[in-house]
């Protein structure tokens, strides 16, 4: 079965104030299956959004894709139509957004916003859509949904507006939807329902997910794949659990060691440590050569890393990829 | 896509629900505008001026052309706010001369915000180019001075009521222009444009449906007190001796009587109070308006 989403090569530039094209994202390449779940990870400025955005071929003003394809059940989006791409966004590939706070259009009701997307796309009449949107408000569990459908977005809480972006996102089944950190801006607890949510409608739906995250607590959780980008570069990809479990790049490890894990109760003070951080920062846009691009920041550099570019991704075992030089040296 | 067992849905519903069901904000507008006593009064004056122009001639068949006494006939019981210097009824003229009044008023100011909602619509939304060249034309119209513009467009083109609207529609847009591309451009980038066109809006839409009723607050306010501005520059013209002979206006009355200041001080004091009265009703309403559609400039 062909995947549903399959990026390839994809590469994005930034046309800087002199003209010249600076790499946003280089070469990324992955898949994602009917029902399954991607998660995009790494630090802010690795090129996540970037890559939503292109995908959804929504890149603002001074970004260009400048190689690759993106293919959406076997058509492809770069190359489509403005016309059919309107018909693809919001159809066949749905979005929601980082900050439900002002993704909502303040001026309108929940549920038209939602009956608007069945009206434009499903050819649906006024009536109809309005009763869809309410099963929709509900099938994303809010409750008194007829009521809440009536409701303008400052009249909910910001778990209740994600749900409501959800519910927009999903209205016409699409066959693709891409979660561009769709927790970040929610409270914890809130966070946990979101994730369990969108786990719960993937299995009803068979949506397949792109999901962009910081949280490696809901990759190991929501997502089957994880590509981890770092600079533009996806520098390792593999099943999840096996990349949660046994992170082979350097800098995987190191995101790994910043997760908070809950020590109070569980250990004697003595025994908590210190969260880890990664050293350092993503270096900016134009500032990144050949060689490989967490170099300043690795620990375990060494006269490979710096005497050759960064190597490409290669298969250590089936589906788990990594690109670094000394991958068998760290292993051990 | 299936939705989850019902029963579950209504046990986790609070019990009591805070009134969910709200006013649309155009309806909280309107509740909003009629708590605001200048906004109030100046509704009641502008209602009373125009009930008047509409069915004044019903209560006081007087021609307003036609000569009623003699010249500059105090006011008396025989023409109740005297007559001008040819004889003509004042009260007469102020009836049939408000309805050309507000009229041009309100048409002039559809023009107005017509033209500069579209310029600054499309300029602010696309940018570009687009907005380049909209702009330099915009500020074509900004550097020449209005009146003599409009001054230039009337004597070009005739002194009719309709050139008049016109000419002052094309010499105040621009001022709409700015205002709608300014909120064109703040909105442009706002998440929810974006979400929407992540749903699947074209241009159009997103134009029409998504920025645009957005942006109305602050265009609502200018285009009311356009209707104001665009009185006062009928009233300019007309009093410069450009207004249209033929249709008594407000402004015309003026205009014809002003050398008679001094003489008869009704023929031009009544024309003249009536314009103070329409354009400080239109005034009012539009700062009740303000008060109304932007709730943050209302704490004071």
């Amino acid at each position: 079965m062909a995947p549903v989403l399959r990026v390839d090569d994809l590469s994005v530039s930034m046309t800087s104030r002199t003209g010249e094209l600076v790499p946003v994202l280089e070469n990324l390449s992955f898949t994602v299956d009917k029902g399954r779940t991607i998660a995009l990870v790494g630090e802010s400025g690795c090129g996540k959004s970037m890559t939503a955005l292109a995908i959804m071929r929504l890149l603002p003003d001074g970004f260009v894709i400048t190689g690759g394809r993106v293919l959406l059940d076997d058509e492809d989006v770069l190359t489509a139509r403005p016309r059919r791409l309107r018909a693809l966004r919001g159809n066949a590939m749905s979005m929601v957004f980082q900050e439900p706070m002002t993704a909502l259009n303040p001026l309108y009701s929940v549920g038209d916003q939602i009956a608007e997307v069945l009206r434009y796309h499903r050819r649906l009449g006024r009536a109809d859509a309005a009763e869809q949107a309410v099963g929709f408000l509900k099938a994303v569990q809010i409750p008194a949904a007829e009521q809440r459908a009536q409701a303008y977005p400052h009249q909910l809480s910001g778990g209740m507006r994600q749900r409501v972006m959800i519910a927009m996102a999903l209205a016409c089944r699409p066959k693709l939807l891409i979660a561009d950190e769709p927790t970040t801006a929610l409270d914890v607890t809130v966070q946990a329902q979101i994730f369990d949510l969108l786990a719960q409608l993937q299995d009803e739906t068979e949506t397949a997910i792109v999901l962009i995250t910081h949280d490696l607590g809901a990759v190991a959780e929501l997502a089957d794949d994880v590509a981890v980008l770092y600079a533009g570069r996806c520098i390792e990809t593999g099943p999840a659990q096996q990349l949660v479990d046994r992170p082979r790049h350097p800098y995987t490890s190191g995101l790994l060691a910043c997760v908070p894990h809950l020590s109070v109760g569980t250990a004697r003070p003595e025994q908590w440590v210190d969260l880890g951080e990664i050293p350092g920062m993503v270096p900016s846009l134009g500032a990144r050569g050949p060689d490989c691009a967490f170099l300043a920041r690795c620990a375990n550099a060494g006269a490979i890393c710096r005497s050759r570019p960064q190597p490409p991704l290669h298969d250590i075992t089936a589906g788990h990829a990594v690109s670094c030089w000394r991958v068998a040296e760290i292993a051990a | 896509m299936s939705t989850l067992d019902p029963s579950l849905i209504v046990a986790a519903a609070p019990a009591a629900l805070p009134a969910a069901k709200a006013a649309s904000p155009t309806k909280a507008a309107f509740r909003q505008f009629l708590r605001s006593p200048s906004g109030v009064a100046g509704a009641a004056m502008l209602l009373v001026l125009v009930l008047g122009t509409l069915f004044g001639p019903l209560v006081y068949p007087v021609d307003p052309l036609d000569i009623a006494g003699l010249p500059f006939t105090p006011p008396s019981a025989d023409a109740l706010l005297g007559t001008d210097y040819l004889g003509r009824d004042i009260l007469a003229g102020l009836i049939h001369g408000g309805r050309a009044t507000l009229m041009v008023g309100a048409v002039a100011a559809l023009i107005t915000i017509s033209i500069g909602v579209t310029v600054g619509a499309l300029s602010g939304f696309f940018g570009g180019w687009i907005d380049s060249a909209l702009v330099k034309i915009a500020e074509f119209f900004q550097v020449l001075p209005p009146l003599l513009f409009a001054m230039v467009l009337v004597t070009l083109f005739g002194q009719k009521l309709t050139t008049i609207t016109l000419a002052i529609g094309a010499v105040s847009w621009t001022a709409a222009a700015r205002l709608t591309r300014a909120e064109f451009m703040r909105l442009r980038d706002l998440d929810f444009i974006k979400a929407s066109r992540a749903a699947g809006a074209g241009n159009a839409h997103l134009i029409l449906r998504v920025v645009l009723p957005n942006a109305l607050p602050p265009i609502i306010v200018s285009a009311t007190l356009a209707i104001g501005v665009a009185i006062l520059f009928e009233g300019g013209l007309s009093f410069l001796g450009l207004g249209d002979p033929n249709t008594m206006s407000w402004g015309l009355m003026i205009g014809q009587n002003r050398n008679y200041v001094l003489d008869a001080w009704w023929a031009v004091t009544f024309p003249g109070a009536a314009i103070f009265l329409a354009v400080l009703a239109i005034s009012l309403v539009g700062d009740g308006v303000n008060d109304a559609v932007n709730p943050r400039l209302r704490r004071r």
